[in-house]
């Protein structure tokens, strides 16, 4: 019964902004995890999960199936309950809110359309389950269906549309009820690649025009995550490894399981770190002698990885010269757009893409190879992470 | 007013489905469970209201008792393992040989899950009576005096019609569990050179198995249950539990010994319902570890 | 496609072919013939006649169908109510409790029918409740033996029913009444007229306990066609035999129609 008294207090003036111009930033507000932890039976399937998405942020957690960002999401919406931890949405403790109470838009993998129901319907369904009036309901759901490009199907039903035009009425259905944040579940999972392509792009545009809106974005698709979200969180075994801004988090990844699952990076061992100026570290790679960013400010003497992106590393014409190296070729592979190729660097192997060649290099051919300093940096090497 | 909702919402969403489960539990416990119970009770304490077990001694030691009990499980088992056998080759060429119609004719089978079972008893008797088609036709072919099949009356009717009736029970998971087999595998068998004998043997057969424990089981409960059928055929020899207890209570008045073998009779119904639940839940679990 | 010689798959069809007609075809078939012949002296019947059916439209038969068509009627729509209510309260409780209930409202579908009627027919007679002799007895045994049915027919649908449908629901604010309207109660609504059909025709068919409560006055048809065949009169005991199984099919077909419709809705 008191459950209803706070639906009714937060609903309510969602319903009435409806005046004011659309998804106005009235109730811009962010999530909080604060050392959430859910277990099933002993198993601890979310670790203490502490992490702040702000207002009109897209944050995305990725991470391998069983990693535990699903179910974050989940304790977001409600449908899993911390068995310790608080989670927020504004300035609001929702822990203990039942999930028809949170204010919240939800799109799962499989979009979930109700299929009894036109695309209209889907799209009213939480209007009217909240009780709005026909008139807020006959405006509310043409303008959503059209910010999704929808508006000339509204009476078809589910079964009558494509994976991509569900999804858009099910995002449609979700931002009708002007959630205080949209949770969206590998959302382009079940699209095929060309289709997912271009729904990311739609997911990009939706969110310039919303700019106020908060999401939180689970995937596994490290593409998905790069081009929408503006912080990243990476997870690993119920625990959050990485969090960071998602071009830092690329380019300086905070420790080896970030480095290789966000982007393939190449990772050589490398010892006897001496700092140097404007933020670099010399390094000693075997015999040579390497130059790289060190983000992390790790000291003197440490032995760790340098993370090179495969497309930073270049082809030479020359041999020798700063932060080069010489490798042989295993493999050559041609991608269409791109060549890449298997070097065998002093027993280490280094993958290198570069755009497509005129004449690729043979197998077993020795090659000199040089990387920006400015464009590598240095990954603490710690055990399991 | 937020705080309030915080602290009651979950205990507010928990609490109902425990209250909400009450009312259909009560109604059947009134309806079902007490009735039950009543049962027992008349098979322990007889009309005078003093425990005894004496009641179950005369009955389960009786002849007339154990004859039932016997043909009740002659029966059932044998009528139970002419349905596996049926049902196997129906679904086999349904699902595996497939033909225009093959559908409608599973369905059509699935409806006959829906009739009355006494129909199949009352057409025997048109057909495998003394006086019934096969027998006129062999008398006349034959120039015969005597009608010269003559099963219907005995245990054999019984089971013959039981198993017309019970095996749409085995095709039904066995249908399903063909379906789940992946074409596939069999066009890779024939290709590596199988012949459909060793197909069903080694791949077709083991994937049903759990399907047929099934069905198997099930057909095992409802032809132990089986009353109609008994009924309708009437053989004065062909005696089970059910139609025991029918006559003692009604054909006699005898409720006291009506409710010992109803007795004996529930629990062994409740003894291969078990079973039957096992079986459904090792063939979900087995279903779960393939995917 | 296991037999791949075309005179192999013809063989297996004709084998099939044989099979069902004996098995299915061929009960169903005599019945039939049954139904409509004076005589049947020869091999195949004779002198063939409307009079059984003119009878089983008249006098008691056609009371009879009555009365086991408002019973089927009356005890599948208990049924539907009791066992859906069932499945629905079970659907959130925790695993074993569920599992100990599960098993609770599936038993009576596993205890013979006689035995049901025996045991209502004990509990009725005596005080607090009399029942036994009013028509309320047939019912509730009707009811009980097919209760299970609807519960598990519509468990079995709420379990097909993939959770993110209701949880999307919560999630766009649908309080548990509003989303078992909107959303629960028409996505099952396939299986909740299939639970309804399969009561009917169980109700319509069932003769072990009807057999030993039933009370003067409140004959069901299958109670009458044994009273037929028992007198003798098994061509009349044919004729309505195919009226209760034609109007069990009819039922049967004329509710997977709309059920189909719901579904492709």
């Amino acid at each position: 019964m008191t459950a209803e008294i706070a639906t009714a207090s937060e609903a309510r003036p969602a319903l009435s902004a409806a005046a004011a111009p659309r998804f106005s930033g009235a109730h811009v507000s962010g999530i909080g995890f604060k050392e959430v932890t859910v277990a099933y039976g002993g198993l601890v399937v979310l670790d203490a999960l502490t992490l702040e998405v702000k207002p009109g942020e897209i944050v995305a957690l990725i991470g391998p199936s069983g990693s535990g960002k699903t179910t974050a999401l989940r304790a977001v919406a409600g449908f899993v309950r911390p068995s310790f931890g608080r989670i927020t949405i504004g300035d609001r403790d929702v822990t203990d809110v039942a999930p028809h109470a949170r204010n919240i838009g939800m799109v799962v993998q499989n979009y979930a359309l109700f299929p009894h129901m036109r695309a209209e319907e889907n799209v009213a369904f939480g209007l009217r389950a909240r009780g709005a009036s026909q008139a807020v309901v006959r405006e509310r759901v043409p303008e959503c269906l059209r910010l999704v490009g929808m508006e000339a199907y509204a009476k078809r039903y589910p079964r009558e549309l494509s994976g991509g035009q569900q999804q858009r009425v099910a995002i449609a259905r979700a931002l009708a009820i002007r959630p205080q944040v949209l949770l969206l579940d590998e959302p382009l999972s079940a699209l095929d690649a060309q289709i997912r392509r271009s729904m990311l792009d739609e997911l990009a545009r939706l969110h310039r025009d919303l700019p106020s809106l908060t999401v939180l974005y689970v995937t596994h698709d490290q593409t998905e995550a790069l081009t929408l979200a503006d912080h990243i969180g990476i997870m690993r075994d119920g625990k959050l490894v990485a969090f960071g801004a998602s071009r830092s988090l690329y380019r300086h990844p905070p420790n080896r399981f970030s480095a290789e699952f966000l982007g393939r990076a190449n990772l050589l061992p490398v010892t006897s770190l001496e700092p140097a100026d404007g933020g670099l570290a010399k390094v000693r790679f075997g015999d040579t002698a390497l130059m790289a960013t060190n983000p992390h400010d790790l000291p003197q003497g440490s032995d760790c990885l340098l993370c090179v992106r495969p497309h930073e590393l270049r082809l030479r014409e020359d041999v020798g010269g700063a932060n080069a190296l010489t490798g042989i070729v295993e493999s050559v592979q041609w991608q269409g757009d791109a060549h890449g190729i298997v070097l065998d660097v002093h027993g280490h192997r280094l993958r290198l893409t570069s755009a497509p060649l005129g004449e690729p290099p043979e197998q077993g051919t020795k090659l000199a190879l040089a990387f920006e300093p400015g464009h590598v940096s240095l990954v603490p090497e710690t055990k399991g992470g | 007013m937020a705080d309030l909702s915080v602290a009651s919402s979950p205990a507010g969403a928990r609490l109902p489905s425990g209250v909400w489960v009450a009312s259909p539990l009560v109604v059947l416990a009134a309806l079902f469970f007490y009735p039950l119970s009543l049962i027992l009770r008349q098979a322990l304490f007889g009309e005078e209201d003093a425990f005894t077990l004496s009641h179950f001694g005369e009955v389960i030691g009786s002849r007339l008792f154990l004859d039932g009990l016997h043909h009740t499980l002659v029966i059932a088992v044998s009528a139970t393992a002419g349905c596996l056998l049926l049902g196997f080759i129906l679904s086999l060429i349904i699902a595996f040989v497939p033909f225009p119609g093959a559908r409608l004719v599973g369905r059509l089978i699935d409806t006959f899950i829906a009739l009355p079972t006494f129909l199949v008893a009352l057409a025997f008797t048109f057909i495998y009576g003394s006086s019934g088609l096969l027998n006129e036709s062999l008398i006349r072919l034959f120039d015969l005096s005597l009608p010269p099949v003559d099963f219907l009356y005995s245990q054999w009717g019984v089971i013959l019609s039981e198993v017309t009736v019970y095996t749409p029970f085995v095709m039904r998971p066995l249908l399903a569990a063909f379906s789940l087999i992946e074409s596939a595998q069999i066009e890779v068998a024939s290709s590596l050179g199988a012949r459909p004998l060793r197909i069903i043997c080694q791949i077709i057969l083991p994937a049903a198995l759990p399907a047929l424990i099934a069905g198997g089981s099930l057909c095992l409960l409802l032809t132990v249950n089986e009353f109609g059928i008994v009924l309708f055929i009437g053989a004065k020899d062909v005696i089970t539990l059910p139609l025991l207890v029918y006559d003692k209570a009604i054909q006699e008045f005898d409720y006291t010994t009506a409710c010992v073998i109803a007795v004996v009779n529930v629990a062994l119904s409740l003894g291969l319902y078990s079973l039957y639940r096992l079986a459904v839940a090792h063939l979900a679990g087995s279903r779960a570890g393939l995917v | 496609m296991l037999v791949w010689s075309r005179a192999g798959r013809l063989l297996a069809w004709a084998a099939a072919g044989l099979l069902f007609a004996l098995v299915y075809g061929l009960p169903i078939g005599v019945i039939a013939l049954a139904s409509f012949s004076g005589q049947w002296n020869d091999v195949l019947p004779s002198h063939p006649t409307l009079t059984h059916y003119v009878n089983a439209l008249h006098g008691d038969s056609a009371e009879q169908a009555q009365v086991s068509i408002i019973t089927g009627l009356a005890a599948s729509a208990a049924a539907l109510l009791c066992g859906s209510w069932a499945a629905l309260a079970l659907r959130h409780l925790a695993r074993l409790p569920k599992r100990v209930l599960d098993v609770l409202f599936f038993v009576p579908s596993a205890v013979p029918s006689v035995s049901v009627g025996l045991g209502l027919l004990v509990a009725f007679s005596q005080p607090p409740v009399l029942l036994n002799g009013t028509r309320a007895i047939v019912l509730i045994a009707h009811f009980v033996l097919i209760s299970a049915f609807t519960y598990g027919n519509v468990s079995a649908g709420l379990a097909r029913l993939p959770p993110e449908f209701e949880q999307v629901a919560e999630s766009l604010g649908a309080r548990s009444f509003y989303r078992l309207r909107r959303v629960i109660l028409p996505l099952v609504s396939p299986y909740l007229i299939a639970a309804f059909s399969l009561s009917f025709a169980l109700s319509m068919g069932e003769l072990g306990a009807t057999v030993m409560i039933y009370p003067p006055g409140w004959v069901t048809l299958p109670v009458g066609i044994f009273s037929l065949s028992d007198r003798g009169a098994i061509f009349d005991a044919s004729a309505l035999t195919m009226i209760l199984a034609l109007a069990t099919l009819a039922v049967l077909i004329g509710l997977s129609r709309i059920s189909s419709r719901a579904a492709v809705r």
